[in-house]
């Protein structure tokens, strides 16, 4: 309680306008804005908490907007051992719009990154820039829409694509 | 000398699972080495906003086809989470025996493809064989023997049956039984020290900035799992310690799989001593109109191969809104394995990518 | 019929159910008892078991390597998800009927099947070599031109050259 509380804090002091949550045990909610989330993500990570764990995009098309989720958490110092502090997962939120998504890259902060970047830039269309390699990672084939926005919808596309393969006929 | 670009492509004896790597050669060092994966994506994240929150159970355990009952564990818990279902006592000892069973059969598995791509043919067979008398234990439990589909919201599926204890001691006794044969042949073999040790090194400092964790964590020298750091299910009931290497080389991480087997045996039996009685399962809602409240969850657990998450997003709806798994591979396998491939030798590619524990469905899910 | 007593499978992890392939060849079910063991190049195999879903980027080395074994060579599907799609038949990213691609000789259904059905289906292939009724890789160069549009419609061009006339 009382780490999350502290960094809560700092980050209002050294954000100011920064809003912050804490949704439940061991969480702590940062809603930035996507010019300033880089830099918080930076002193953060000088704050101690030195993993990224995740980087996720959330497709809230409703209202326009793609939301980006990045979650950190800490090693331990040195060798680790009896958790003597309180475990504490960071989740950093911005959004940015949908019709021109585009948001700055985190690999100068964490360097692994890359490949998370590259994978929601190939499934969601978002570009992010100063990524040194933005090429496909998964896909085979160009999609009509990035697939995973809501708007894609795949079962319509297995039904006009696939299915409309032929059989081979024999003779 | 001529550079060379060569494909470690999906075909080769020496790549366990569906997977790729583009290597540019020079002579027999690794210039520059660039992972290649997506032989396996099926989108799943997109299929599971397209089935109800019960009909996501069957799909989300095959994401990892060698230890699915860790992705069951992370999406009943992160439902649980949105919902504040409560999971009774007896059913967080059966979870986490079953869990540390699922960790046996997935190291041994892991035993499998290591020596056999070294070419250590005999204890690959009875790392199988062992592996395979622990799925008869599933088998009995849960009708299946790779994907199970036990672990849901409000608990487990269904109780021991009769005398189910004494088999799981047997067979946990008749592979122990096993293990001074093991060490004699493998583990404490000369030559698998001399193809093992000093390859693929990974110091504790490159770990954390490329984000691992799991074995190559623990075998560079830092006790970090999650099992002591976020505790879940029954792990902090009974007393047990995470075995660490220092050299964090190959056989430094084939080292902590072993300790980490004997560790997990020893578990399940302190596990099944303190086990009580109860009831295993919370009723769930009417599956047909289960609405799960608006919020969102992070959880996260150990796997086998390291730290697994899943962050979960619901709209009140009665489908998930975003799934999005955290898996341990990804960092490994795409950031890690480009890094310490560079300079390495040829023959050594297949030996760094086991040790390294990569699984390809877990990165492309 | 010679060679149904000594199907050499090539080693090709093509998705989910390569977890019950090892199984199947070591020591507890033991497929080499049918006469099975695995073969490290395409070059010196005539058994491929594609195991599991096959998404669009593994289809074209699958493509490959079933072009480069030497003939007679047998298909064997395995798994239910090259039947009809399966678990993940509304994905944007699998192929849902793998013969429209590939010739299958014999397909096994499950998810996963277990080892014995393995053994099951190699009793059944066993069968129709000797009626000559597993002749995939014949009717794959009788009808090669519809088997490849097939292909191209789902790949784009293919890069290498199609294969010379039928048998």
């Amino acid at each position: 309680m009382k780490i999350r509380q502290r960094i809560a804090e700092e980050l209002s002091d050294a954000f100011p306008g920064l809003q912050t949550e804490t949704p439940g045990e061991g969480r702590l909610l940062v809603l930035a804005g996507k010019d300033s989330v880089i830099a918080v993500l930076g002193y953060l990570k000088r704050r101690g908490y030195n993993h990224l764990a995740l980087i996720s995009c959330v497709d809230w098309m409703e209202e326009g907007e793609f939301e980006l989720v990045y979650i950190l958490s800490a090693y331990p110092r040195g060798e680790g051992g009896a958790a003597a502090r309180e475990e504490l997962s960071i989740l950093v939120k911005t959004r940015i719009s949908r019709k021109r998504p585009d948001a700055a890259t985190a690999i100068p902060v964490f360097a692994n990154a890359e490949p998370l970047e590259r994978e929601i830039h190939e499934l969601f269309g978002i570009v992010f820039a100063g990524h040194p390699r933005l090429t496909p990672l998964f896909l085979e084939r160009e999609y009509p829409i990035p697939p995973f926005r809501k708007d894609f919808d795949t079962r319509q596309y297995v039904k006009d694509f696939f299915d409309k393969i032929p059989e081979v006929q024999q003779e | 000398m001529r550079e060379l670009e060569l494909y470690f492509g999906p075909q080769h004896l020496g790549m366990v699972g569906n997977f790729s790597i583009t290597l540019k050669v020079e002579g027999d060092r690794i210039r520059e080495a660039a992972a290649n994966p997506g032989y396996l994506h099926r989108g799943f994240e997109k299929l599971m906003e397209y089935r109800t929150w019960i009909q996501n159970f069957p799909l989300v355990c095959r994401i990892n086809v060698v230890e699915p009952d860790h992705m069951e564990l992370v999406y009943a818990m992160a439902v649980e989470k949105l919902t504040g279902i409560e999971v009774p006592e007896r059913a967080q000892y059966i979870r986490s025996i079953f869990l540390e069973l699922s960790r046996v059969a997935s190291h041994l598995f892991g035993l499998w493809a290591y020596a056999n791509m070294l070419g250590f043919d005999t204890v690959a067979q009875w790392a199988m064989y062992h592996r395979d008398l622990v799925l008869d234990l599933f088998e009995e439990l849960t009708g299946g023997r790779v994907y199970h589909i036990f672990i849901w919201p409000g608990g487990v599926r269904r109780d021991f049956p009769e005398g189910f204890q004494e088999r799981i001691v047997n067979t946990l006794h008749s592979i122990g039984g096993c293990v001074p044969d093991y060490d004699h042949t493998f583990f404490n073999n000369r030559l698998f020290s001399k193809r093992a040790k000093g390859i693929g090194k990974v110091t504790r400092e490159e770990a954390m900035e490329m984000g691992a964790t799991g074995q190559v964590l623990r075998a560079a020298g830092m006790k970090y799992d999650i099992r002591k750091v976020e505790p879940y299910a029954a792990y902090h009931q009974v007393p047990w310690e995470v075995p660490t290497r220092k050299a964090g080389d190959a056989y430094s991480r084939i080292r902590v799989v072993r300790d980490e087997m004997i560790e997990s045996v020893h578990m399940i039996f302190k596990l099944l001593d303190k086990m009580p009685e109860g009831k295993v399962y919370n009723r769930a809602p009417n599956p047909f109109k289960w609405k799960v409240p608006a919020g969102e969850a992070y959880v996260r657990c150990e796997s086998s191969r390291g730290e697994l998450g899943l962050y979960l997003v619901s709209d009140s709806g009665d489908k998930p809104y975003r799934a999005h798994f955290r898996t341990p591979s990804y960092p490994h396998g795409l950031v890690l394995l480009e890094k310490i491939l560079r300079g390495a030798s040829l023959a050594d590619v297949g030996n760094i990518m086991i040790s390294l524990y990569v699984t390809p469905p877990e990165i492309d899910r | 019929m010679g060679h149904k007593y000594s199907l050499h499978a090539v080693y090709f992890c093509t998705g989910c159910g390569i977890i019950e392939i090892p199984p199947a060849l070591t020591a507890r079910w033991d497929a080499e008892r049918f006469g099975i063991i695995p073969a490290a190049a395409p070059r010196q195999a005539n058994l491929f078991l594609i195991t599991g879903y096959v998404s669009l980027k593994t289809l074209k080395p699958i493509i490959r390597t079933y072009e480069q074994m030497g003939e007679p060579k047998f298909t064997v599907a395995f798994g239910s998800c090259p039947i009809n799609g399966g678990m993940y038949w509304d994905s944007y990213n699998t192929v849902k009927h793998l013969d429209r691609y590939l010739p299958i000789d014999g397909w096994i259904a499950g998810c996963m099947p277990r080892p014995e059905a393995i053994f099951t289906a190699i009793t059944h292939l066993w069968g129709m070599i000797d009626r000559g009724e597993a002749d995939g890789y014949r009717r794959y160069r009788r009808y090669y031109r519809q088997y490849r549009a097939n292909q191209e419609r789902v790949l784009g061009r293919l890069d290498w050259p199609p294969l010379r006339g039928e048998d």
